[in-house]
C-alpha cells in the first residue's frame, strides 16, 4: 500500500504513457458528459468525472473492428488474407468497479469457454488496470446489488482511493507493486487502509439516498427468472415497452453480441467487419427463407434479462452478467432498464409464491 | 472428441474441384484444403458443421455431408440468399474459405448395436449422408438400418445415386416417397410418415435421426412418439442464424443452449426443454 499526493496522482498515468497508450474518463467540453477515451496528453483525465456515459467495452471489443483483410483474383490465383489483430499495450486509468467487473464478465465469456476469441485476446493482451474506487456512488448506480462495488477487489494492477489529502494506492499484482517502488511513492499505513475501508462503508450507506433511480435486488429475481416463474404478463409488458433500439446492448458493460460481415475495399478486397450488434433486433435471428424463431419482440426483450440474470446463463461469466452500473436504465426510451425489470418481476406475484 | 486440425478464426483457402447439380437450387461442390498437410489432418465427424466464407461475399453455415471415413470432402448447398447465391456463381477452380469443423456431431459409437432409423425431409438428407454413409461402412456392427426419404416431387429427391445405392445395399432398407408424383413415377405418394407402416418400424433397441422441414419435423416425432420411440432416442440437428461458429456472436442462442457448440445435434427431449420455439 502506498499514498501518493492527490494533486501528483496523474503521475502515474504519466509513467504509464511511456509504456501503454492511456485511456481514462474525460469530460467531453461540449456535451459535459463522461467518456472512456484514449488520451494523447494524461492531463484531460478526469479522475472526479462521474460514470462514463459509455464504459470503456469499446476498447477491448469495438463496435467495428476489422478482424480480416483480403484480396481474391478470382479462379486458382491465391487469396491473400491479412489478419488484423492489435496487440497495442494500453493502460486503463481510473475504471469503475462495475466496469472492471464488466471486463471481467467479458474475459471470462471470450477467454475462459470452449474456444478462445483470438481477436478479444490481442486486444485485452498487455493490459494495465487502474480502478479508482467510487467513495460517493452516482444518481443511476446499484452496484450494491450486484456485488461488483463500489470498491474494485480484484482484478487491476492499481487500485486508488481518494482518502483526503492523499489518494490510497493498493497494488494488485506484482506489475502494479513494480511501478509503485519505481515511482517511490511513500509508503501508506494501517490508518490509511482503516479510513478507505470508512469511506467504502459510508459509500453503500449512500446509495439510499443518491441512487435514487435505481435499485436491483437481482439476486432476488434470479431463482425466479432460472426457473421460469416470472410471469408471462411481465415479458409481455416488457415487449411493448421496448422499442427496439439496441441502446441497452450499447451501453452494457457485459452485452457483447456481434454480427459478422464482408464489406467490399476494392474490385476483389474486402475486410471483414466484426460489429456490436443486439438480441432486441428484429432480424438478429432471423434465417435464411424469411424463418424467424424469436420473432415477438417480448421473445427478444425476454432473452436480454435470461442472459443477464438465469443461473444457466450466468455461468459464463461466473456471476451475474448485470454489474449495476444503471446505464441501461440511463438510455431506455421505453423505461424498462434492469432495475426496471427487476422491480416488476418482484412486484408480480408469482403463482409458486401463492402456495 | 475431434482430433483433426480445427480452424477457429481466419479461414483457410480450399479449391473447387467438381460441381454437380443435385435437384433445382442444389449443387454439390467437391474440394479440398489448399494446404495440403492440414487437408490431411482436417478431422470430421457426422453432424458437425463448417463456416464456409465466399470471397467477396460473406460466410454462412454448412453441414459436412461425407462419411468421416474414406469418403471425398464435399458440401451440399442450396441457393437461397446472397451468400449462398455467390457460390453457385462458382466454377470449378474457383476458391472458397473453411473454418471448423464446429459443433458436437451425431452419435456413432454410443449406437452400435442398435437399429437405426433415418428420415429424411427434402434437403434434410444433407445433414444426415455424413452418418448414413458411415453406418454402411459399418454395417455388420448395427442391427437392422432403414432409410426413409420423401421429396415434394421425383425431381427433388435428394442424392439419387446414393439413393440408388443404399436400395441395393444389403441389409439396407431404403424407402422413398413423394408428395405429389410426376407422370412416370411408379413409387410411393404421400408424406414420408406414411412410409412407416409398410417399413415396419422397429421400436425396441432403436434410435431415429430426423432432419427436415418444421412441418416435416413435428409430424414425423408425433408418429414415432405414438410408437413408443423414446424421446432420447429421436435425434436431430438444429439451424440458427449463425455468425461465429464458436459460442460468442450469440446469434444462434435458443433459450439456454447454443447450436454452434452445444449443438447441432439434439435428442428430441433435449429440444423440448430448451424453452423456445426450434
Ligand atoms: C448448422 C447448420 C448447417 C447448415 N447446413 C446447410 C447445408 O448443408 N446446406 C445448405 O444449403 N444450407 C445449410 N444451412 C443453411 C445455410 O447456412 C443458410 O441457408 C445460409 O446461411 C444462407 O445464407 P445466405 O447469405 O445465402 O442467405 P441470406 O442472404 O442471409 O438470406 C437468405 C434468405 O433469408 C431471408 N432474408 C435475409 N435477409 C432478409 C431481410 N432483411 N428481410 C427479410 N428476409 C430476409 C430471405 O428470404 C433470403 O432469401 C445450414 C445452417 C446451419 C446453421
Ligand atoms: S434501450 Fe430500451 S427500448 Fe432500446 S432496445 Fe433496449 S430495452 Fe428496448
Ligand atoms: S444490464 Fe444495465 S445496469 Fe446491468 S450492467 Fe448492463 S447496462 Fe449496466
Ligand atoms: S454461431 Fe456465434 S454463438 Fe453460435
Amino acid at each position: 500500500m502506498y499514498l501518493i499526493k492527490k494533486n501528483d496522482i496523474l503521475q502515474i498515468a504519466k509513467a504509464l504513457s511511456t509504456e501503454y497508450q492511456v485511456y481514462g474518463p474525460v469530460i467531453e467540453p461540449g456535451s459535459g458528459q463522461t467518456f472512456f477515451e484514449k488520451v494523447e496528453d494524461v492531463s484531460e483525465i478526469n479522475l472526479s468525472a462521474p460514470i462514463p456515459a459509455a464504459p470503456p467495452k469499446h476498447i477491448v471489443f469495438p463496435q467495428a473492428d476489422r478482424i480480416l483483410s483480403y484480396r481474391y483474383a478470382g479462379g486458382n490465383a491465391p487469396v491473400e488474407m491479412k489478419p488484423d489483430f492489435k496487440e497495442t499495450p494500453k493502460a486503463l486509468f481510473g475504471l469503475r468497479s462495475c466496469d472492471l467487473t464488466g471486463l471481467q464478465c467479458l474475459d471470462r465469456f471470450f477467454l475462459g469457454q470452449e474456444f478462445v476469441d483470438e481477436v478479444y485476446r490481442s486486444l485485452r493482451k498487455k493490459m494495465f488496470i487502474v480502478t479508482n474506487t467510487c467513495v460517493v456512488p452516482f444518481k443511476y448506480c446499484f452496484c450494491v446489488c450486484t456485488d461488483s462495488g463500489p470498491a474494485a477487489e480484484e482484478g487491476y494492477d492499481l487500485n486508488l482511493t481518494d482518502i483526503g489529502d492523499n489518494f490510497l494506492i493498493e497494488a494488485g499484482s506484482a506489475k502494479g507493486k513494480a511501478l509503485c517502488e519505481k515511482l517511490q511513492l511513500a509508503k501508506a499505513a494501517d490508518k490509511d487502509l482503516a479510513e478507505k475501508n470508512r469511506l467504502v462503508d459510508k459509500s453503500i450507506t449512500l446509495f439510499e439516498s443518491f441512487s435514487t433511480e435505481s435499485k436491483a435486488w437481482v439476486s432476488r429475481v434470479m431463482n425466479r427468472i432460472t426457473t421460469g416463474f416470472a410471469k408471462e404478463e411481465v415479458w409481455e409488458y416488457v415487449g411493448d415497452q421496448c422499442f427496439e433500439c439496441g441502446a441497452c446492448s450499447f451501453v452494457c458493460p457485459s452485452c457483447s453480441c456481434f454480427n459478422v460481415v464482408d464489406t467490399a475495399t476494392g474490385d476483389c478486397s474486402c475486410d471483414r467487419l466484426r460489429t456490436w450488434d443486439s438480441c432486441s433486433y428484429e432480424g438478429y435471428s432471423r434465417m435464411a427463407g424469411g424463418h424467424n424463431p424469436r420473432k415477438p419482440v417480448e421473445d427478444r426483450r425476454n432473452k436480454r434479462f435470461f442472459c443477464k440474470l438465469s443461473y444457466s446463463q450466468s455461468k459464463k461469466y461466473l456471476r451475474p452478467g448485470c454489474v449495476g452500473c444503471g446505464r441501461c436504465d440511463w438510455v431506455c426510451p421505453g423505461d424498462i432498464g434492469m432495475p426496471n425489470v427487476v422491480k416488476y418481476i418482484r412486484r408480480e406475484t408469482t403463482s409458486r409464491d401463492q402456495l | 472428441m475431434n482430433n483433426g486440425t480445427k480452424i477457429v478464426t481466419i479461414p483457410e483457402t480450399a479449391t473447387i474441384e467438381d460441381i454437380k447439380d443435385e435437384i433445382r437450387d442444389v449443387k454439390t461442390f467437391y474440394m479440398s484444403l489448399d494446404n495440403k498437410e492440414l487437408d490431411k489432418n482436417f478431422k470430421i465427424k457426422s453432424g458437425q458443421f463448417i463456416m464456409c466464407t465466399i470471397f467477396g461475399a460473406g460466410e454462412f453455415a454448412v453441414s459436412l455431408p461425407p462419411s468421416p471415413e474414406n469418403d471425398r470432402f464435399h458440401l451440399t448447398v442450396r441457393k437461397v440468399g446472397s451468400v449462398t447465391d455467390a457460390l453457385h456463381e462458382l466454377k470449378a477452380g474457383d476458391k472458397v474459405g473453411i473454418r471448423g469443423p464446429f459443433g458436437n456431431g451425431f452419435p456413432f459409437e454410443e449406437i452400435k448395436g442398435k437399429n437405426i432409423i433415418y428420415v429424411a425431409g427434402g434437403i434434410g438428407l444433407i445433414p444426415l449422408r455424413s452418418s448414413i454413409v458411415h453406418v454402411l461402412q459399418h454395417k455388420k456392427e448395427f442391427g437392422r438400418v432403414l432409410v426413409l426419404h420423401g421429396a415434394r416431387t421425383p425431381d427433388d429427391l435428394m442424392y439419387k445415386e446414393n439413393l440408388k445405392e443404399w436400395q441395393s445395399f444389403p441389409g439396407f432398407e431404403t424407402y422413398i416417397t413423394v408428395d405429389v408424383g410426376t407422370p412416370g413415377w411408379t413409387g410411393e405418394v404421400g408424406f414420408v410418415h406414411t412410409l412407416f407402416d409398410k417399413a415396419n418400424l422397429p421400436v425396441e433397441n432403436t434410435v431415429a435421426f430426423v432432419c427436415g422441414p418444421p412441418v416435416m419435423f413435428n409430424t414425423v416425432i408425433g408418429e414415432l412418439l405414438k410408437r413408443g420411440l423414446r424421446d432420447d432416442c429421436i435425434i436431430s440437428t438444429l439451424e440458427r442464424h449463425m455468425k461465429c461458429g464458436v459460442g460468442k456472436c450469440q446469434h444462434c442462442a435458443i433459450g439456454r443452449t447454443l447450436v454452434c457448440t452445444d449443438g447441432p445435434v439434439y435428442t428430441y427431449r433435449q429440444i423440448k426443454t430448451l424453452g423456445e420455439q426450434i
